[in-house]
């Protein structure tokens, strides 16, 4: 009987290094709190936790020995240029620099100003430049947030 | 006993709370059906929007939102093939090939009816069960707390995600961000990396804005551009036959759902999971066969997650521990409008038990009602394209984050979440075991420690006190067997079992 293969995905095994190197973080940090803790010290349950994190990042790292890449990947550079394609696709790269500028512009521009331009440029984008509809949606999203949030929630906007 | 009605009636007599738990059941309906929303990510929004609330509105509707949501994924499993929410994901097996058959129409309609028949057989159970646990609860000592927690916390790594070591990790990583801050007891601060902004901790609610509504509407960008198929929708109202038909397995498959959703840190898609798994094992004769269009296939997880709601209030109301990631929500708004969720809530406030006791009676006939009618508005409302909705969503993430403590810098915070989140979603990581472990995390350490001290910080005495009460031992045991479930031993166990 054959077992099932599991696969391996572009960019897992880096990520799962990159888990590792996180739980060594904060095992190191969970350290500063009070040196090697008391069992009833603050440092205590952080650096169970730490260890915790450290232990079981090891076993998916370990896990990879019984996963295969797909074999249609040739090689670290092949798998590279798969994991790009699949993540770095033009429509997320730009939702996400738009996004880090939207919320940079909050403070600079206004709320409401920024929130209207990023609504048009993401709508603009998405829906191949049908310009006079994205705006239009943009102006009706920005008012319904007004009147929901500002009107009925009484909530404080950026 | 007149007291405990009159909370009970409470929302079904005051007009206002009336208006929100419909308005919320019926926005739960649409949260749960759009791909790319979800009950979590509507809930932990709207959190921080009702800070300001009467507790008593904002618990209307959160209850309604929570069970319209959960029904609501189901809908779209049936007419697209794509559940609106996890617990949906077993209903598309034969909810889909049902609508295919050009029976959308009633499945639907039954989905409704089974749906809401879980529901008050949830809300029955926790109306009968909790105030007796509340009261037992009270006896329990710091180390059942912990045991509880960790057990919680074991059985949300073990059944969600693929692999258990993955799930152990989100829990560890969830519990270590809800640490971040000054120590409750000495006031050193942890975890913060000497930042002075870190040592008020990071709100939990950013976390989940961050890892349930901005990771979400990222993640729903590799979907951008994915149409839906069509179904013809008619005929919704079953006849009553075919619902007493399904109504002793519905019987059996709402006291799954209620189990399983009071097991802390579980929720309605694993009871779906069960329910679905005892249809198979115990109709010998389906109308169809399971994965073809059997209404039994429909009739188990409807059933099984509806009620698993009122199952999750259980250790919710009673312990103060989540039984799954809405109620893990909820439990912040209560916190936050001064409650002390846990079995003080029953001695202190019994009339927010019995008013969300009431309240959940209330949104199943509505969601009854809802359910049954607006069809056709329905299936275009959840035709909205990604293209509009994931901008919306972090509009929305954004608006919520910053209405908890007017921080632009939590804002920040709650991007980067998002960003970590959808990572973490990509490599097969749930978001729901890292909230869990945020809001648990403070809970196991305090426990822990309490336990500690208790035993006079002596690592034999307290081992020795885990198997030294009943509750304990039972706990204790459970833990050991879980994480024996896990391992190798298991199957050594089951083929030395099988040889003797």
């Amino acid at each position: 009987m054959s077992k099932k293969i599991e696969r391996v995905q572009a960019g897992e095994k880096v990520f799962d290094w990159l888990l590792l190197l996180l739980s060594i973080g904060v095992l190191v940090e969970a350290y500063r709190i009070d040196g090697i803790p008391g069992l009833n010290s603050p440092g205590s349950f952080p650096v169970g936790l730490a260890l915790i994190m450290l232990a079981s990042s090891l076993v998916i790292l370990f896990s990879h020995r019984r996963k295969r890449r797909d074999p249609q990947i040739r090689g670290a550079l092949h798998e590279f240029q798969v994991f790009w394609s699949e993540h770095f696709q033009p429509h997320i790269v730009v939702f996400t620099l738009v996004s880090v500028a939207y919320l940079t512009a909050i403070v600079w521009v206004s709320f409401y100003l920024s929130t209207f331009l990023f609504l048009s440029v993401m709508f603009i984008y998405y829906r191949n430049g049908r310009i006079l509809s994205s705006l239009l949606l943009s102006g009706l999203a920005i008012a319904v947030i007004y009147v929901l949030f500002t009107l009925v929630f009484r909530v404080y906007l950026p | 006993m007149s007291d405990t009605f009159s909370y009970f009636l409470m929302a079904w007599l005051d007009p206002q709370l009336l208006l929100l738990t419909a308005l919320g059941t019926l926005a739960g309906i649409y949260v749960g059906a759009i791909p790319g929303l979800s009950v979590t990510m509507a809930v932990s929004i709207l959190i921080s929007f009702t800070f300001a609330w009467d507790i008593n509105n904002a618990l209307a509707l959160m209850v309604g939102i929570y069970v319209g949501g959960v029904y609501g994924g189901s809908r779209t499993a049936i007419l697209l093939n794509i559940p609106g929410a996890p617990s949906a994901v077993v209903t598309a097996l034969d909810g889909y090939p049902l609508a295919q058959r050009g029976e959308a129409g009633r499945a639907i309609g039954l989905s409704t009816v089974m749906s809401v028949i879980g529901g008050l057989l949830g809300t029955l159970v926790l109306a009968g069960t909790a105030p007796y646990l509340a009261d037992m609860a009270l006896e329990f000592a710091s180390r059942d707390y912990f045991l509880i927690a960790v057990l919680g916390l074991l059985l949300v790594s073990t059944l969600s995600g693929k692999s258990l070591a993955r799930g152990i990790f989100s829990v560890a990583l969830g519990a270590t961000i809800g640490l971040i801050g000054m120590d409750q007891v000495t006031a050193q601060p942890r975890l913060t990396m000497g930042s002075m902004q870190l040592m008020g901790g990071i709100h939990y609610v950013v976390v989940m804005i961050g890892l349930f509504g901005a990771a979400e509407a990222f993640y729903q960008l590799h979907n951008l551009n994915k149409v839906p198929i069509k179904q013809k929708v008619d005929k919704i109202i079953p006849p009553l036959s075919m619902v007493l038909k399904f109504l002793p397995l519905s019987v059996r498959t709402s006291l799954i759902g209620v189990i399983v959703g009071a097991l802390p840190g579980t929720g309605g898609d694993i009871a779906s999971l069960f329910a679905y798994d005892h249809a198979k094992r115990s109709v010998k004769h389906p109308s169809r066969p399971f994965g073809e269009g059997a209404y039994e296939g429909l009739v188990a997880p409807e059933t099984a997650n509806n009620a698993a709601v009122g199952g999750a209030y259980v250790p919710m109301l009673t312990l103060g521990m989540p039984g799954d990631a809405v109620t893990a929500v909820i439990i912040g708004a209560l916190v936050i409008h001064g409650l002390n969720p846990g079995p003080m809530l029953m001695v202190e406030t019994p009339h927010i038990f019995w008013f969300t006791v009431g309240n959940l009676a209330l949104a199943n006939l509505f969601l009854l009602f809802f359910g049954l009618t607006g069809i056709k508005v329905f299936t275009k409302v959840v035709e909205v394209p990604k293209a509009i909705l994931i901008p919306l969503i972090l509009v929305l993430c954004v608006v919520g984050t910053y209405s908890i403590n007017s921080s632009m810098m939590e804002v920040y915070w709650m991007l980067g979440f998002g960003i970590l989140g959808y990572w973490l979603k990509v490599f097969g990581f749930q978001m729901g075991p890292i909230i869990l472990g945020v809001i648990l995390g403070p809970l196991l350490d305090e426990t822990y420690r309490q336990a500690m001290s208790s035993e006079g910080e002596s690592l034999g005495g307290f081992l020795l006190a885990l198997v030294s009460n009943p509750l304990s031992i039972v706990l204790t045991s459970v833990i050991v067997l879980v994480l024996l479930s896990q391992t190798p031993a298991k199957s050594w166990l089951l083929a030395r079992t099988r040889r003797s």
